[in-house]
């Protein structure tokens, strides 16, 4: 038994190392302290108070979509990216407007993988913003 | 000596899929993290420090199966690290998070529910295997 032990602390040591090295070398890559920066939300009101200067992307499954969304939304997830980006670019884009993407409620992360990808894949100029309590806050607002 | 021919082949082919799969998380540690708060068990900050250290435990523990040093710890820390695996799949699927495992990096993220389950106990059912040493091995 203590060989046993003693040979898996000595592994979990082992691995705070090399851990404790990439933490320090990617130390201003990575968000420590959430998941996404609050600068990247926007609340309901304000998404609203841009009008038509505002693209709205519903990053919810397409089933979700068809039963409701916000009025002008397009439909992109990840299950249908590249048709959906390229009827999103086809139809709606310009560069000067801002971008709202949402999903079903605060608990949920498809927005934010749409939005990175928007950003980091599709390479968008536009502000792009995840709207704060998704589809669930805009329907009680 | 056939027993000892498939319990090594059991140990090589389980700690290379572990240095494979801590290496392709190395790569990008925050999407790992994202996986591991998909969750929806820890916090942020854990996650992302867990993000950090679980490759390479994975990785450790890979390379100590494939070259038979720190054998016995590594082969409980996998698989204490399958069982959790399978709880936290089993677990975030009863509370109905599409979550995809992130065991192998972007790799695995088409991997549905099922399959990712078949897979984690085939491998438990390896690392159980190689608990049972067989006498002709060292």
């Amino acid at each position: 038994m203590k060989p046993l032990l003693r040979q898996s602390a000595a592994l979990l040591a082992l691995a705070l190392l090399p851990a404790l090295v990439e933490a320090f070398y990617l130390r201003d890559k990575v968000p420590w302290q959430s998941r996404v920066a609050d600068s990247q939300f926007v609340e309901v009101a304000t998404a609203r108070s841009w009008g038509d200067n505002a693209l709205w992307i519903d990053a919810r499954p397409t089933d979700e979509f068809e039963r409701d969304h916000v009025p002008g939304a397009v439909s992109l997830n990840e299950d249908r990216w590249s048709e959906g980006l390229a009827q999103f670019m086809g139809t709606q884009w310009t560069p000067q407007k801002k971008i709202v993407v949402y999903c079903s409620a605060a608990s949920c992360n498809l927005a934010e993988d749409v939005a990175r990808r928007l950003r980091e894949e599709a390479k968008l100029p536009n502000e792009i913003r995840i709207l704060k309590g998704g589809w669930e806050a805009w329907q009680q607002k | 000596m056939a027993a000892k021919v498939v319990w090594r082949a059991i140990a090589v082919l389980i700690g290379g899929l572990f240095v494979y799969a801590g290496a392709v998380k190395i790569i990008d540690p925050v999407e790992f993290a994202r996986d591991i708060d998909n969750y929806k068990m820890l916090p942020w900050q854990p996650s992302v420090w867990l993000a950090l250290y679980l490759p390479w435990l994975e990785i450790l523990c890979g390379l100590a199966l494939i070259t038979r040093i720190l054998f016995r710890g590594a082969v409980f820390i996998v698989t204490g690290l399958m069982i959790v695996f399978i709880v936290a799949s089993i677990v975030a699927k009863a509370r109905g998070l599409d979550v995809s495992c992130g065991c192998f990096g972007h790799a695995s993220q088409h991997l549905n529910f099922t399959w990712h389950l078949v897979l984690d106990f085939l491998l438990l059912g390896g690392l159980l295997l190689l608990w049972r040493r067989p006498l002709t091995a060292r």
